[in-house]
This record gives structure tokens, sequence and C-alpha cells, in this order.
């Protein structure tokens, strides 16, 4: 039959209005914007220069990697564009942003579109990234928190050499293209490095106090409000729980993530961290968790998609934190525990079996049916025009 | 948004319902076509053998296709003329089947309504035989013939019958305005359906959009003993038969097992109102109401159609094209079928006509799955719908059914949802096909 007036096609012939992959990325962008805000006033412009080059690198390496590959080419996603702002604010706002670019480029182009691009990855693409810098030569710069409100910038060809500190006085001394040096670029201890330092009993660590006010330290850590508001160290984009939980109420309003999952996490956690009393208001006041069980453990790819797997997932996230937290030294805690739980979400969706509408007693592991693998043995029937 | 907050089920969709284009159309009789071609099979079952050969005479209502088969349904005449061909032709889903051709009299006479027995008096027998010699099927695209529903197995007797009012695929109001238009009718009809299969309570489930419609079936039975009217919430798919046993009943339907399992019976509104007509008059199912509507329409409206009338007369009944249609569907826009060209007729399942225009046609390529998990969530059956059109793709049957392949009706709540636009639907028909082929092995 010639090609009729109309188009043929399967039901349904209508589709959820905005329910697209770019505008998911969307809302994520736009849940993320205030986080985005707040680094940009407590660190300054050095938190926009990462910002920047991240997710330019992440969109050049996908440009890219996609034409080395013969893929077609997506940026139209804009997946590139939030992973890049996802790396970035993992981050210290003072990185060199060479290694920043280095990372976005492990992000995309090694995570995402090695493992066969948006959708086949197995690991979150920035978390995947901040690890592998992690155990890289190019940990140190990394790991460098600056004090807030320290507003000088940093080179782009920062050398590695020159980023050596004395640790004692907690500076780094940077050193920029030219050989201009900065000093001053005082850095301070992260929330979450006190508490694993021990220090957290301790009266003062050396340095002066960043803006000199009683509610933002006492004692030399960040007070309830500092914290919650985003006025002390850390990586750019974990430092405010307010801005992190306004985008995370707006992910949940537009439905772009499951609640199942932060529920989890947030549960197991807490649970722990009461039982075993290891801070627990100060523990959930860690951004890098709200960052990490709302904009990155919800990662719709290296996620699992059943309900039950929503469940084991966060829950099993949540304890995995707890558990880093209670008796690793590793500070990366929510980072490495999403990773190891990206790798199970593979395993979950497979055996994890969710009962039928109208199953009862369903067992908990999807099995195979008995009869054989057909493979391809079973000629095409010719199915009906549409 | 109106019509939330009532009783629902887990899953499904809410797409915008568009119904205001035609629901307030009542509803005209459909101009009479110079020639009908009347399918012999509109019914899922056996096949109907011709009972007529070209030059035969017909009349209206006359019996012109059936077989001994009990899971069947025959097939009438909806016109009175001279039957032209009994031919091969293209139906509404593309294949090939063989249909009576039948060209209309210029004159056509009214329906002769037949003298019956009583409709009080009928016995659970009568209606199951007058429900065959009508040819009812059921009337929400399913099609299954409606007798055999009415038979249920001794060991399992059944003690609800829900009536399917609620027509929760957007665009369509044919059963809306049969709601509006006949309350009486429909509750004659739902009595009927009870007393066949001696069962306890007849309950009409309504989706909460319809409230005017409500309030008419309200008054209709508030003097009937054990029949009343269950409100739903607004969503798709409300109306599926196993999703409204459970909102209204609570019961589930296992797997692979039908209503009678639980102890219920479905029909539609539809379908109650042609048995109530072959009961009281003896008039067998050769018209329907068909909702001819879209943006791609001048002016959308419900009509009485006659069997057989190709839907491009339809489409004239509705004013002609309007804008740029896009897209020709026949049924609703969440399961019906697309046509290249209007030609196909109008058969005992089609409750509508539908013309999108560009806007409302959102396809785009299939990106690969990017595991949002809004299919599972959004799938009624609380199947992995991604997983299965894998399984499809590697021709992996055994994964597919692991997946739930053989519990997915084709709701499309699926396709409907994926920001990937993964056509699921024709990915689970595939493996439902092949699984169905391997199990005969
Ligand atoms: S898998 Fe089948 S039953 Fe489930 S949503 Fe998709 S079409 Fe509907
Ligand atoms: S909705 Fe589409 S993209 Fe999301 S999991 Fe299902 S198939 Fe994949």
């Amino acid at each position: 039959m010639a090609a009729g007036r109309f188009t043929l096609a399967v039901s349904p012939h209508l589709h959820q209005k905005g329910q697209t992959i770019e505008r998911g990325m969307t809302d994520v962008l736009i849940a993320l914007t205030p986080a985005g805000i707040v680094a940009m006033i407590v660190f300054g412009m050095n938190a926009f220069y990462v910002m920047l080059v991240s997710v330019l690198t992440a969109c050049l390496t996908e440009v890219v990697m996609r034409w080395v590959l013969g893929r077609k080419h997506t940026l139209r996603d804009l997946s590139a564009v939030l992973t890049g702002v996802l790396f970035a604010f993992l981050l210290p706002a003072t990185t060199p942003l060479w290694v920043v670019a280095v990372g976005a480029f492990l992000a995309v182009g090694v995570a995402k579109e090695l493992f066969g691009g948006l959708g086949r990855n197995i690991f979150n693409p920035a978390l995947f990234a901040r690890v592998a810098l992690m155990v890289s030569p190019l940990w140190l710069y990394i790991t460098k928190f600056p004090r807030p409100f320290f507003y000088r910038t940093v080179g782009f060809f920062t050398p590695v050499s020159v980023a050596i500190n004395n640790e004692v006085a907690g500076r780094v001394v940077y050193r920029g293209l030219f050989g201009s040096v900065y000093p001053d670029v005082v850095t301070a201890a992260t929330p979450l490095s006190l508490l694993k330092s021990g220090k957290m009993l301790a009266t003062t660590i050396s340095g002066p106090t960043p803006v000199g006010s009683t509610w933002v330290t006492v004692a030399g850590r960040p007070t309830f409000w500092a914290q919650f508001l985003g006025v002390h160290s850390g990586s750019l984009g974990e430092v405010s729980v307010l801005a992190l939980a306004i985008g995370a109420c707006w992910l949940l309003y537009r439905r772009t993530i499951d609640w199942r999952i932060p529920a989890g996490i947030f549960g197991a956690f807490l649970l722990v961290t009461l039982v075993t009393w290891n801070y627990p208001v100060f523990s959930l006041l860690g951004g890098g968790l709200w960052l990490g069980a709302f904009f990155m453990a919800t990662d719709w790819v290296t996620s699992p998609m059943t309900r039950r797997g929503k469940w084991i997932y966060g829950v099993g996230i949540g304890l995995t934190i707890a558990l880093i937290r209670l008796w690793s030294p590793l500070p990366e805690g929510v980072a490495i525990a999403i990773l190891q739980w990206n790798v199970l979400t593979l395993l979950i969706d497979r055996y994890v079996a969710e009962p039928r509408f109208g199953e009862v007693g369903r067992s908990w592991l999807n099995r195979l049916p008995p009869y054989p693998k057909p493979g391809k043995a079973e000629p095409d029937k010719p199915v009906p025009a549409n | 948004m109106s019509g939330r907050g009532y009783r629902t089920f887990r899953g499904g969709v809410h797409p915008p319902t568009h119904k205001e284009l035609s629901s307030s159309k009542a509803v005209t009789q459909a101009p009479v076509p110079a020639e009908v071609v009347i399918p012999l099979n509109q019914h899922i079952g056996a096949p109907n053998v011709p009972l007529v050969s070209p030059g035969d005479r017909v009349d209206v209502g006359q019996k012109i296709g059936e077989t001994e088969a009990f899971v069947s349904a025959p097939v009438h005449s909806s016109v009175a003329g001279t039957v032209r061909a009994v031919e091969d032709v293209r139906n509404f889903t593309g294949a090939i089947v063989r249909a009576v051709v039948i060209t209309a009299d210029a004159e056509q006479p009214a329906f002769a309504a037949a003298r019956m027995k009583p409709v009080g008096e009928l016995t659970a027998d009568e209606i199951r035989r007058l429900a065959r010699e009508g040819g009812l099927v059921g009337m929400g695209g399913a099609a299954f013939p409606t007798h055999v529903k009415l038979t249920p197995p001794r060991d399992k007797p059944v003690d609800t019958v829900l009536l399917n009012a609620c027509e929760c695929e957007p665009f369509l109001t044919c059963d809306h305005r049969l709601m509006l238009e006949r309350p009486a009718h429909i509750v004659e009809g739902l009595k009927l359906l009870v007393r066949a299969v001696g069962a306890e309570r007849g309950i009409i489930g309504i989706e909460a959009n319809k409230m005017d419609a409500v309030d008419g079936l309200r008054a209709a039975v508030s003097s009937e003993p054990g029949l009343d009217v269950a409100v739903l919430d607004v969503k798709y798919p409300e109306g599926s038969e196993k999703q409204l046993i459970s909102v209204v009943t609570g019961r589930k339907v296992p797997p692979g097992m039908l209503p009678g399992e639980v102890g219920c019976l479905v029909q539609n509104v539809g379908t109650s109102v042609a048995l109530y007509e072959m009961a009281s008059i003896g008039k067998p199912l050769y018209e329907r109401v068909v909702t001819v509507t879209g943006p791609g329409l001048r002016s959308p409206g419900n009509f009485l159609a006659k069997i057989g009338t190709r839907i491009s007369m339809l489409i004239e009944a509705a004013g002609g094209w309007a804008g740029e249609p896009a897209r020709l569907i026949m049924g609703g826009p969440m399961t019906g079928w697309a046509q290249e060209e209007p030609v196909a007729s109008v058969v005992k399942g089609t409750s509508g006509v539908l013309v999108l225009t560009p806007e409302l046609v959102d396809a785009r390529d299939e990106h690969a799955c990017v595991r949002c998990g809004k299919c599972v969530e959004a799938c009624p059956m609380f199947l992995m719908p991604n997983y299965i059109a894998e399984a499809a793709i590697r021709e992996d049957w055994a994964k597919a059914e692991m997946y739930g392949a053989l519990d997915c009706f084709e709701c499309g709540c699926c396709s409907y949802t994926c920001p990937a636009y993964i056509p699921h639907v024709s990915y689970a028909r595939k493996a439902k096909a092949q699984l169905a082929a391997l199990k005969k092995r």
C-alpha cells in the first residue's frame, strides 16, 4: 500500500506534556540554582569559574567523544551541562581550573560516554570523577577548602608542585601562571573533617575566623546557623543545607525524583546516628548528605526503578554512609556509598521482584520462566500494520 | 484539577481529557451511508460464516453472519438493502477480514419493534440467549461476546456486576452522552445483567469529571435495591477491568485470571443499553454511538452510526477536516489504532474517531532508556515496561515474561510518560504474540 495520508503509529498517541529528558535535566538544574547562588556568595568568583570551566569542559567532551565514537550528538538533552554543574558542586572553590577540566573530562568522557552514553552508564558521572581524582595524584587540589568569603582568584594553570601547604598552619600556597603567589589562601577544616579528626571537642583550630561573629563559629566549629545557611568551608554545592532543601522541594514537586530514595537514605542514616549518638544534628546538617541524597543518589540512570528496589537502595546508601562515618577514616562517605550502590543497582533491578497487580506472596527474587530460551529461532510474526 | 481526590488505584497517568470538545453535543443520527461494509468478525472468538450471498435482499437488523461456536457473536445488517459482495477488506487494525458489503436502499424503514416478553419477567437463560441473539459484545473496545461473560462457571459465582462508566480515555464522550440521555435504559440493562448472573449488587463506576451524569444515574438507581453508583478519581486507566474491580470492591484479580475469579463481572454502559434494547424491543446491535472528535475536525460531536459506516462519512458529519490533521485514530488516543486513510468501517467496538493535530502528536525518535523508572511507576499492573521492551529487542522472550509481558494489557501509560519516547506497547505486543506461540508448542 502506498503511504497514506496520515502516519501510522502504535498507541498511545498522546505523550505527557513536558515529560522529556531535557525537561528532567532542566528541573535538576533549576533545583541546583539556589545552591549555586550561595556558592557564589560564599566563595566569590572562584566558584563561578569552577562551574563555568566544568560545564564547558563537560559539553566539549561530550561533543568530541560522540563525534569520535560516531554517535549522534546529544548536547540538547542537557545531561552534559548537568554533569558539569554537579561535578563543580563537589569541588572546593579554589580548585585550579585545569584540575576541574580534567575531572569534567573524566565524568563525561569516561564515566558516561565510554560506558555507552546517557542511559547506559553504571556510575554517577560526577561522583565517579570526584572519586577518580581523589585516588589520583591530584587529590591534594580537591581536599583543601577555602574559608568562606575568601575571594582571591586562583589561576588556571597553578602547577602541582607548589600546591603543597604547610598544613599545620592551615595554609595553602597557590601560585598563578606567571609566578604570582597567593600565600594567603587560607583553608579551613570542613565540618565533616572536624568530626573525623576528633576535633569536634577541641577548643580552637588555628587560623583567623572568617567573619568573626559568634553565630558563624563557636569554639572553632560552625554553628547550626552557619551550617544551615552555608557560611562555612566545604565544596561548592554542599555548604548550604537551606539552598539544597529548596532545590529538593522543587524536584519532589515536579516528580523528577522519587521520594523513596532520599527517605531511605535519611531514615537509615538518622537511625544509626541516633543509636550510636554520633553528633546526630551536626551530621544531619552536613550538606554533602543533602547533595548526595537528593541530587546524586536519585540520578535516573544509576538508581533502581521499582519501589522495592528504591527502598533497598536508599536504605543501603544511608547505612553505608553512617558506617563509613563511624568506623572508617575515609572522608568521602557519601560519594563512595552512592557509587557502591550504583553498581548494586543493576543487580537490584535484575533480581529483586516487584509483586505484580493482584499477586500475593511473590518471592523477592525474580526467576526466569522454565522453558528454554528460544533466541532467534521463532520467525517474526507479521504484526498487523500498526 | 477537578475530579481528583476520589478513590483510585496505584499507577496510571493523568492525560488532559479534552472532553469539552464533544461532551455537550447531544447524540445525533449519522446519515445512512449508500453502502455499508460489515466485517463478519467484530468480536473475540470463533469466526462467523456469512448467511447471505451477493444479490440477496436484507432488512435492518437481519442476521447476516453466525457460527455454532459458543464464544462468538452474530452480526446483523445495519441497513435495508442488497448484498453487493462478500469480500476481504482491511479493518481498522490493518488486518484482512471478511466482510459483507451491502448497498443501502434510498428509503430506510424505521426499525420495527418486536413484541417481547416483559423485561421484568426474563429468566437468566433468556437474558443470555437475548444477549447472544442480539450480537452483543463489550462496547468499550475489547469486544468480548457478552453472553459468554454472562455464563460464569458454576464453581465461581458472580456476586457483583460492575458497570464501567469511567470512559477514562481522553476525548471520548459517547458513554457520557448515553448516561446523560438514557440513564433509565442503562439502569434497566444493569438490572438484566445482575439477574443474568444472579449477582447481589450492581455498581456503576464513574469518573468524577462527569458529575452531571452521576446525578441522573443516582436518581435512576435510588429506588433499586442492590444498585449503586461509585464516583472515582479521574485517572487513566480507571475503566480497565482489573483496576475498576479493585477500586470499587477492593478485590484484586490475580495475574492471568478473569474477573470471575473474584466474583465480579464488568460490562460497559453501551453494552448495558444495547442489552436493554434487545430485551425490550428486540433490536440487535447494529448501530452504536461514536464520538467523532479532535482538534482536526470542524464540529466534533457524538453520532449514532450504523455498524459498517465508513469513517470518512463520520468525518463529514463532524464538519470535515479543520486545521492541519496529522493523525487519524479509531478508538481513543491511548489505545486506539492509527489509520492511514479514512476507509475503515465502524464496528461494534468502535467508540471514537479522533483526528489529532501536530501540537498533540508529540512523536520523537526513541532515545536509549534513561532508567528513570517513570514507566514502572505508571504501570497499573506493576510491571517493568522498559525491561519488557529491552527483552523484546533482544528477542529474549523468557525474560520478557519474567518482567511481566503477559500481564500487560497495552494501556499505554508507560509510553505516555516515558521521557525517552520508547514505544513499549509495540514491544509488549510482540512479546505477547511470541510467548503465545511458544506456549502452544
Ligand atoms: S506495560 Fe502494559 S500494562 Fe504496563 S503501563 Fe505499559 S502498556 Fe500498560
Ligand atoms: S520511562 Fe522510559 S526512560 Fe524511563 S525507565 Fe521507562 S523506558 Fe526507561
